[in-house]
């Protein structure tokens, strides 16, 4: 069955999605992750989170899914390697010649090839998966013919995001967010955290969801208060194709979100989805249309509010 | 060395001076309709393979960006099209067209083109384990990145000397309101020229991509790239005019002939007019410097343009 996969921004977030009902967590190597630094987590944060998701008989994923330098492939190794020796063996990676170097260093870990790395035809997948990637996770607008075809063609694992976002370009091809603004700042163990790239670093600035003038050759307005849809999505008309199609995880986006919300979204999945397989011919999504509902309304709520302050903190003087 | 100049369709190619240039990069990574597209288009990609090859130019074909499954079939086509033509290689974006390449063992050399997401020299290894001889590392990698992924990746680095910096790619076309199949703009929209301007920004958009808004300008430092052994360079000319991808192109002929010469290099005041005047939102030198994609680090042609 689907292992429900849920974010873990803090220690605090990490143990209330295991106990709100996830199989599995994932963190973020601080300064490795899709995510600025205050969502990621230190080491021994990590080995902590670790312990708790073992404890229960779950599992914790590391994610180190940025694009890093060359010249940091050897601080990536030597992090991996300490929580390999602390019995991790999950990882989440998005630059394919780190994920062979891994593979081969610690042959049997289990890599899942992130969003970031923009899957989106099965020959996409099969090269992941060449490359060392166990799972592979599906762009967010892949069809589910799609998936489909790559569950029976691909012979590896299928990773789905019911929460997270379809950003207007496909994500991990933009760095519309670093053309605005980019900060090279290295921290104490040699990392750079490249802010304002969310491919290197993990902070995007969101700018596409600003209102933006649209203006021809002449100058002349075209088109004003253009939005370039990034929409957050919340999935629910989609679990039971899902499931009956035996994706191997279905995850939940949301290390930045509150950890109330990130619990509410976890206990609404577990409880969706268990009732699907309970009985699947008796299922009925109305009634959890409406719950799913109030949970779209918070998290739409904080969002705006996050997404405020990151565009007016790209609007901060960049270092020259 | 090498200067590429890139060209999208016959409407682009015509009135283009290619002297300049060594090679020409044919096709639309963007979109499938993009009328006249090279890299969609067998009988047209067939008369300017044959054009060029008397002009003694080397001919590369582009594959699309962002092709879902159901696009593979016909990326084939084509592939099987380049092949026939004898192009020198494949541009290739997509790490599932990249594999098909390695499955059909076409005997074509891939290139790796900028939404290809080459970060490290690891990446380039797997890449050429596939095919690839060449990689255009992504926009934001630097110029010491890429020197150590030419170093130990094995494989020539491209840089992109001057255009617009492909900053996104996505396969919703935002000039459409419509469907691409059903709204009367397509194929059109694309032709004329749309930016985006917010706060201090400026983007061009071309419906399925964005570019910078600022031209990024290698000029003053091309002494840097070639000392620092590079030499493969791109010009960025699609949904350029033909004047700009004519002008462009002879100021760097210039500039990179003078740079190899081992004289005294300077940026000499026809070059900076041409620049400029092909510039709308001024300049900038991407991330080659580690800095923000739409900095401009110099003093020879610093722009004052507060708009960026």
């Amino acid at each position: 069955m689907a292992e429900l996969l849920a974010s873990g921004g803090t220690l605090e977030m990490v143990r209330a999605v295991l106990d709100n009902g996830a199989d599995a967590v994932y963190v973020g190597a601080r300064g490795w992750s899709r995510r600025r630094a205050q969502y990621e987590m230190g080491d021994d944060e990590i080995l902590e989170s670790a312990r708790y998701a073992r404890s229960l008989g779950k599992v914790l994923r590391v994610a180190f899914n940025t694009l890093p330098a060359s010249q940091e492939i050897p601080l990536f190794l030597a992090k991996a390697e300490k929580f390999f020796s602390a019995g991790i063996r999950d990882f989440i990676l998005t630059d394919a010649g780190a994920m062979a170097a891994l593979s081969h260093r610690f042959p049997g870990v289990q890599i899942h090839a992130s969003v970031g790395c923009t899957i989106i035809n099965v020959e996409d997948a099969l090269f992941y998966k060449e490359a060392g990637a166990t799972q592979i996770v599906a762009e967010c607008r892949m069809g589910l013919e799609e998936m489909r075809r790559l569950k029976e063609e691909a012979g590896v694992g299928l990773e789905v995001l019911v929460h997270a976002t379809t950003c207007y370009t496909l994500l991990g091809r933009c760095t519309m967010s670093s053309y605005t603004r980019q900060e090279w700042r290295i921290d104490d163990e040699g990392k750079n955290h490249f802010l304002g790239s969310p491919n290197r670093g993990g902070l995007c600035y969101r700018v596409c969801l600003t209102e933006w003038d649209q203006v021809g050759e002449d100058g002349e307005p075209e088109a004003r208060g253009v939005i370039l849809p990034n929409t957050a999505y919340f999935l629910v008309d989609d679990i039971p194709a899902l499931i009956d199609m035996d994706v191997d995880t279905i995850k939940i986006q949301g290390r930045e979100y509150s950890v109330p919300l990130v619990s509410e979204m976890v206990r609404f999945y577990r409880e969706l989805i268990d009732a699907y397989v309970k009985d699947r011919r008796a299922f009925r999504l109305e009634r959890w249309k409406e719950r799913m509902a109030g949970i779209i309304c918070a998290r739409d709520a904080e969002r705006r509010e996050k997404t405020a302050g990151l565009i007016s903190e790209s609007l901060t003087a960049s270092p020259l | 060395m090498e200067l590429i100049a890139t060209v999208a369709s016959p409407r682009e190619l015509a009135g283009t001076d290619l002297g300049p240039y060594d090679s020409v990069c044919l096709g639309s990574p963007y979109c499938r309709r993009v009328e006249g597209n090279f890299a969609e288009d067998v009988a047209l990609l067939h008369e300017a393979v044959s054009a060029l090859r008397k002009m003694g130019k080397k001919t590369y074909v582009t594959t699309p960006a962002a092709p879902r499954g159901r696009d593979l079939p016909r990326v084939e086509l084509m592939i099987d099209a380049a092949e026939m033509e004898g192009v020198d290689a494949i541009e290739v974006h997509n790490m599932g067209v990249l594999r098909m390449l390695r499955e059909k063992r076409s005997p074509l050399p891939a290139h790796m083109g900028a939404f290809a997401n080459v970060y490290t020299h690891l990446t380039a290894q797997v890449m050429k384990e596939y095919g690839a001889v060449r990689v255009r590392p992504n926009a934001e990698v630097s110029l010491k990145e890429m020197e150590i992924v030419a170093r130990e990746g094995g494989v020539e680095v491209e840089t992109l000397v001057h255009g617009k910096i492909p900053l996104g790619v996505t396969d919703k076309c935002s000039l459409l309101t419509e469907s691409e199949e059903t709204d009367p703009k397509c194929p059109s929209a694309c032709r004329e020229e749309h930016w985006l301007t917010t706060r201090q920004w400026v983007l061009k958009t071309i419906g399925k991509g964005v570019l910078s808004g600022r031209d990024m300008c290698m000029l003053e430092h091309l002494p840097v790239l070639v000392s620092a052994g590079f030499f493969v360079f791109k010009i960025e000319g699609l949904y350029e005019t033909a004047a700009y991808r004519s002008d462009i192109g002879r100021v760097y002929r210039e500039a990179l002939d003078l740079a190899a010469s081992g004289a005294e290099y300077m940026v000499r005041p026809a070059w900076a007019d041409a620049v400029k005047r092909h510039s709308r939102e001024g300049l900038c030198n991407g991330y080659y410097f580690g800095k923000t994609g739409r900095l401009y680090v110099g003093t020879v042609l610093q722009e004052a343009k507060p708009k960026v």
